[in-house]
């Protein structure tokens, strides 16, 4: 069976088969590579996922001179070129050789910039993350040119609100109009808890974790004894036929038990946990989702975590990462204002101490994580550099408060391999901005996704009227 | 072209242009204002306050064009000096703040909100579908989380007001956001809240369930307040016996005096269209538009033909599924047109317009972003500023004390890293009548 088999039955059962989806996974993130007609580098072990070097025929050149390019990674390049190759980036930097076939876009006098990573987003095509989201994606929905005209190229999609255990299922999607092929970057990655957990909660959790240790040891122990045998044959299966569930399942045997699968998957790092730490306003409750870092081993996702500004080392020393709105605005209790209430300054206060940070729309009355059309500008995902913007206003550099829209967003929704920023090897996702990528009165000229371009102010009829 | 020629070639020129600026684009029908407040209470003219002097490298006075590297003089809660550094003399004994590169802008008056309400939310007492007897001066409180939010945005002078639960909110009033009750008080009451439609159907009372229902419901109300005022004016006039005192009317005699302005809940074409119908053309009433949203701006022309100007917002476009256009409500409104099938129609100018919060709809601290977003949506740079200064001020004709910066006017100000309207600047001091209320706490800042 290869791969690419395993992955397009498998995926929705990957949770009942941990071993099984750790390859699947891998698979999974080049899928869409292979349906666009691109071999597979190798057949049996799949490659990094980052491979700087494509090693296919590039059939169509793009570049985009003259811009001043915001990378991503906090670098600006003025007056460079960014060179594409069909859905990849070649090469970005001044002085570029652009090869003689290629379309150029002349960017003169305009930013070019990493397309925006929304972190907690719905709709614009997405399909359900229940199952494989690619059954059920519309590459052709009209909010994914809304999207793609307020810089959004991709974003994760989450459902379920999180209990005391990790739970749910998710999504990375890309705003590739008209292509189901590239529509899904990763599928099933993000899990979700929040806190506070009650005493009995966290027991259970605490539990749990040791369960997973344990059968993590054993399973070590286990190969390391089989790697003493010869290799058994793999059991033959019918093409296209639907794999047994787990619990029915021959290979389930030789799986996890499925209430360890999803914390299995957190703690190798295949999966990322986010706590959501709305409900806790003070220190406690946000250390208890440090808490559950710490279980873990692995760093997780602070979702709102209110009261970081205040214990900043502590977070950093777990690894763990945040999703905020600068501009939520909590009061701090009177009796202990020193740890409670939010602050303004929390991005540049984590940035300083290495914490990836990325940003959503206010949590306000009209708020809220979708693109809109309700007429509440500056609070929905219609203007995603604005909440980058209130970043800065707390103090955060210009050019890291970029980070929380491309690259910093991307590694916090478990994409950074391919996504958030303009360097070789990763996916033509880019905007040409017609000033500034953080100004408020900027809008998107040009966006291309995997290579091409998907959306053009000039010809679109969302802001064709409104000229800076 | 010799040097004197070339001189009074420019010298036309710009009277030209600063005339075009003087004729306003919208006589605002206020009425006939009276010079004697009988029903409305202003808040004291001119307390006492040290003398400051604020340099900064560009001030926007919200009235005429900005003054590039400006110094400005208050004291007694007064302005007594403005322009450019080397035509201003600093007084001795003056505080001089260097605010280097700094902007200073006027203090931003907010003319929709329900800032003070418990728990963040609005005021809506319902207790009668329409309640002219209510009132918010007695809710105000400085001590509330959102006014020191609103200094930290730059905001000092709010008309705070029910919520649009029914039909008639009652009576908000129009206060300053720092210092005692008494001092910060502009004006009670600031206006009347009619909510036209678009909340109000509670379907709970007996006036029917939908807008013919609740028009007829402010008709009842309102005759009732004309006749008790007419009854009054004739008394004062020698005309009439002493009418019995109806304290639940009282503050609607004002309405018909012209002391104040109703400001109406009002959104939608039709909706509109009966604002100005019902309240400015058969009651006369002193009106102001608020909100303005969804496709009510295709009534502009007829806004601006009877003296309606608009307080836009919290919705900041209008999204027309016919054609999938984003259209930015506050310049649609500014700038008129044709909006679709019709003759081309003038809008309300550049006097016309104002931009709200109503907060805690959107944070009362993001005034300016309200601002932004209507520039970002077209809306011009210049206009834009006005319409959290001067021209909110106007509306509710209080321009006499607020919304710019000039010799005589209160000191309300606020000292800005850079372009307000920008996300990414902050105040760093926010003075209201003349005293420092806010400064911003570099470690914790609240905005």
């Amino acid at each position: 069976m290869s791969p690419n088999a395993i992955c397009r039955t498998g995926t929705a059962l990957a949770v009942a088969a941990a071993l099984a989806s750790l390859t699947c996974d891998l698979a999974a993130q080049r899928r869409g590579r292979f349906r666009r007609g691109g071999p597979p580098t190798t057949a049996g072990a799949p490659p990094e996922p980052a491979a700087p070097v494509v090693k296919k025929e590039i059939k169509n050149y793009l570049a985009i001179r003259g811009g001043t390019v915001y990378v991503g990674t906090g670098q600006v390049l003025r007056g460079a070129t960014v060179l594409i190759g069909d859905d990849k980036i070649l090469a970005v930097g001044p002085g570029i050789e652009i090869p003689e076939k290629a379309k150029v876009i002349d960017a003169t006098g305009k930013c070019v910039s990493p397309g925006f990573v929304a972190v907690k987003a719905r709709g614009m095509g997405a399909g359900s993350t229940e199952d494989d989201p690619k059954d059920s994606v519309n590459p052709f929905d009209p909010q994914i040119k809304m999207g793609l005209a307020v810089g959004i190229t991709s974003f994760l999609s989450v459902s379920g609100f999180g209990g005391s255990m990790p739970s749910g299922s998710s999504a990375v999607f890309k705003l590739a109009y008209g292509d189901l092929d590239g529509m899904v970057l990763k599928h099933g990655h993000v899990f979700r808890m929040s806190v506070p957990l009650a005493v009995s909660q966290m027991k259970t959790f605490k539990d749990t974790v040791a369960k997973a240790k344990d059968y993590l040891e054993k399973k070590d122990a286990a190969e390391k004894a089989a790697a003493d045998k010869p290799e058994e044959p793999k059991p033959t299966e019918r093409p296209g036929a639907r794999r047994p569930t787990g619990r029915r399942g021959g290979s389930q045997a030789k799986g996890p038990p499925k209430d360890l699968a999803t914390l299995l998957d957190i703690m190798s790092g295949k999966a990322k946990l986010w706590v959501s730490c709305r409900r806790g306003y003070d220190v406690t409750n946000l250390r208890q989702a440090l808490e559950v870092a710490t279980l873990l081993g692995t760093g997780v996702v602070l979702e709102d975590p209110t009261v970081a500004w205040a214990i900043p080392d502590e977070v950093a020393a777990t690894g763990s990462m945040v999703v905020l709105s600068p501009r939520d605005h909590d009061e701090p209790d009177p009796a202990q204002p020193a740890t409670t209430g939010s602050n303004i300054a929390m991005s540049r206060i984590l940035s300083d101490v290495g914490v990836p940070v990325a940003v959503h729309p206010p949590a306000g009355m009209f708020g809220g994580g979708g693109l809109g059309t309700g007429g509440i500008l500056g609070q929905d995902l219609n203007t995603p550099h604005v909440d980058a913007a209130y970043a800065v206003r707390g103090g955060l550099d210009q050019h890291k408060a970029l980070r929380t829209l491309t690259l910093d967003a991307a590694k916090i929704v478990g994409a950074d391999s391919r996504i958030g920023s303009l360097e070789p090897g990763k996916d033509a996702d880019i905007l040409i901005l017609d000033g500034d990528p953080l100004h408020y009165r900027t809008f998107v000229e040009t966006a291309l996704v995997n290579g091409k371009v998907v959306y053009e102010k000039s010809k679109e009829p969302f802001y064709n009227h409104i000229h800076r | 072209m010799n040097r004197a020629t070339l001189a009074t070639a420019l010298c036309t020129a710009l009277a030209t242009a600063l005339g075009a600026q003087d004729k306003p684009s919208m006589e605002i029908f206020f009425g006939q204002r009276p010079k004697e407040f009988k029903v409305a209470k202003w808040g004291p003219e001119k307390l006492p306050s040290p003398c400051y002097a604020f340099t900064a490298s560009k001030l926007l006075t919200g009235a005429g064009a900005p003054i590039d590297d400006a110094v400005i003089v208050t004291r007694d809660s007064k302005i007594v000096a403005i322009g450019p550094r080397r035509d201003v003399t600093i007084p001795d004994g003056c505080q001089v703040f260097d605010m280097g590169d700094c902007w200073i802008a006027p203090g931003f008056v907010d003319l929709h909100c329900h800032m003070m309400g418990r728990n963040r939310r609005d005021y809506n007492d319902m207790v009668n579908p329409t309640n002219p007897e209510l009132r918010t001066l007695d809710m105000v409180s400085m001590d509330h989380p959102q006014v020191k939010s609103a200094l930290a945005g730059g905001v000092t002078t709010v008309l705070f007001i029910p919520g649009s639960g029914t039909n008639m909110g009652g009576f908000g009033t129009l206060t300053k956001t720092a210092g005692k009750f008494e001092e910060a008080l502009l004006r009670f009451p600031g206006s009347l809240k009619i909510a036209q439609a678009g909340n109000p159907e509670r379907r709970s009372g007996d006036l029917g369930a939908d807008k013919m229902g609740m028009n007829e419901g402010l008709r009842r109300t309102l005759d009732d307040g004309y006749r008790y005022y007419r009854a009054w004016e004739e008394f004062d006039a020698g005309n009439g016996p002493k009418p019995k005192n109806r304290p639940d009317l009282e503050y609607l005699r004002g309405l018909f005096r012209h002391e104040y302005p109703v400001t109406v809940h009002t959104q939608i074409y039709q909706v509109v269209l009966e604002t100005l119908r019902e309240l400015r053309i058969e009651f006369n009433l002193w009106t102001v538009i608020d909100h303005g949203t969804f496709d009510a701006y295709r009534l502009c022309g007829e806004a601006q033909k009877v003296g309606v100007p608009v307080c836009n917002g919290p919705r900041q476009y209008h999204f027309d599924r016919n054609e999938s256009r984003f259209i930015g409500l506050a310049h649609a409104w500014y700038a008129g047109g044709t909006h679709g099938w019709r003759e081309p129609v003038p809008g309300v100018g550049r006097d016309g317009i104002a931009v709200n919060t109503d907060s805690p709809v959107i944070a009362q601290e993001q005034l300016t972003l309200q601002c932004a977003m209507a520039c970002r949506l077209g809306l011009p740079y210049d206009v834009a500023i006005r319409a959290i200064t001067i021209n909110p001020a106007r509306f509710v004709g209080a321009d006499h004390r607020v919304g710019s910066l000039e010799v005589g006017k209160d000191a309300d100000l606020a000292v800005w890293t850079g372009d307000p309207l920008d996300p990414r600047h902050h105040v760093k001091i926010t003075v209201v009548n003349g005293r420092i209320a806010y400064r911003r706490d570099e470690e914790r800042p609240r905005f």
